[in-house]
């Protein structure tokens, strides 16, 4: 067989760069505009929108919020949002299961984000995809209901590494089901250290004003 | 299914690399991927058969280097271990903190010139 004509050429560059490169372009963009950003991520039905619509509530007058709602298809999300009367755009993702950066780049390029001072991003849910690509947030929160097992943090790490905070929802559920937040606690910090973690319940409010307490304090560190 | 754009970004950076190295063809694609990236070797190797078809990159052979879940150990110190767990492997202590296995990059390439 023929190898002369054969060379290894060094690369040792990551996969991921050209979607971190547009990261770094979403990252500046909400800089220069001091737009304080979250990226969502969990499970489909973990209360994603639930915290949105919690958020909209309390940010309403004191500053602008902008949502972005991905999902494989539909508008169903966005018409949702689109009823608290803030500026959102849905984007379809089709065959791919996360939001890619280069995707929201644009939409965030066609919206006026002139008096924006939050923006909050929904993922596809899923506890996989997501979390292998940023968008640039200044904070990525995973959500984890308590009816999907606390065994979560030990299989999918990854999500539970790269987030900043952790909130445990519906706990109004908690007398009815196996979940030992204690274990999650425990393995999430492991992944994470510096994790923040939440508990709440939309349903019954427990523990919410905490949560938002806390988004608005991040928020208002990076805006003034 | 996630492998499919994964092998998207890997068939992109082996091709503008082979263009840059003005490569006939690409043998040979050799991989770092952490055990933490969830990747199925078999999923991945078999999707980049097929969108590599018709490219310099067609018939390359996917080589990757898994990289173990690294974890640092505040009682006994750094160990390894294949999979995440919240203990440590050595000393059973959980004050265990992640701090490798996530790794998603070319290292190297083997191209006919």
């Amino acid at each position: 067989m023929e190898t002369g004509g054969t060379v290894r050429i060094e690369v040792e560059k990551s996969i991921l760069q050209s979607a971190d490169e547009a990261a770094g372009a979403i990252r500046a963009l909400l800089s220069e505009r001091k737009i304080y950003s979250l990226n969502l991520i969990s499970s489909p039905g973990s209360g994603k929108t639930t915290l949105i619509e919690a958020l909209l509530v309390r940010f309403e007058g004191k500053g602008r919020v902008a949502v972005v709602e991905g999902d494989i298809e539909t508008d169903i999300d966005a018409e949702r949002i689109r009823k608290h009367g803030v500026q959102v755009r849905q984007i379809n993702t089709r065959s791919s299961c996360h939001i890619q950066p280069s995707r929201l780049l644009s939409v965030l390029r066609e919206m006026d984000l002139s008096q924006t001072r939050l923006l909050l991003v929904e993922n596809v849910g899923n506890l996989v995809c997501p979390a292998e690509i940023s968008l640039g947030e200044d904070a990525r929160v995973v959500l984890l209901s308590v009816t999907e097992g606390d065994e979560k943090p030990l299989k999918y790490p990854l999500v539970f590494k790269t987030s900043d905070i952790l909130v445990v929802t519906k706990t109004d559920l908690l007398p009815h089901v196996t979940f030992d937040v204690e274990r999650v606690r425990r393995a999430a910090r492991a992944a994470n250290p510096a994790v923040e973690i939440f508990e709440v319940s939309a349903a019954t409010g427990k523990g919410m004003s905490v949560l938002l307490d806390r988004i608005e304090a991040l928020l208002a560190a990076k805006t003034g | 299914m996630h492998e499919l754009g994964i092998a998207n970004e890997i068939l992109d950076a082996a091709l503008f690399e082979a263009d840059r190295h003005a490569a006939k063809k690409v043998t040979s694609i050799l991989l770092r991927v952490g055990v933490l990236r969830a990747i199925e070797p078999g999923n991945l190797s078999f999707l980049f058969e097929h969108i590599a078809r018709g490219t310099p990159a067609e018939g390359a052979r996917l080589e990757i280097v898994e990289e173990p879940v690294r974890v640092e150990c505040a009682a006994c110190g750094v160990s390894e271990v294949r999979t995440f767990t919240p203990d440590c492997p050595r000393c059973k202590g959980s004050g265990v903190t992640v701090t490798g296995g996530d790794s998603l990059s070319v290292l190297s390439l083997d191209i006919d010139v």
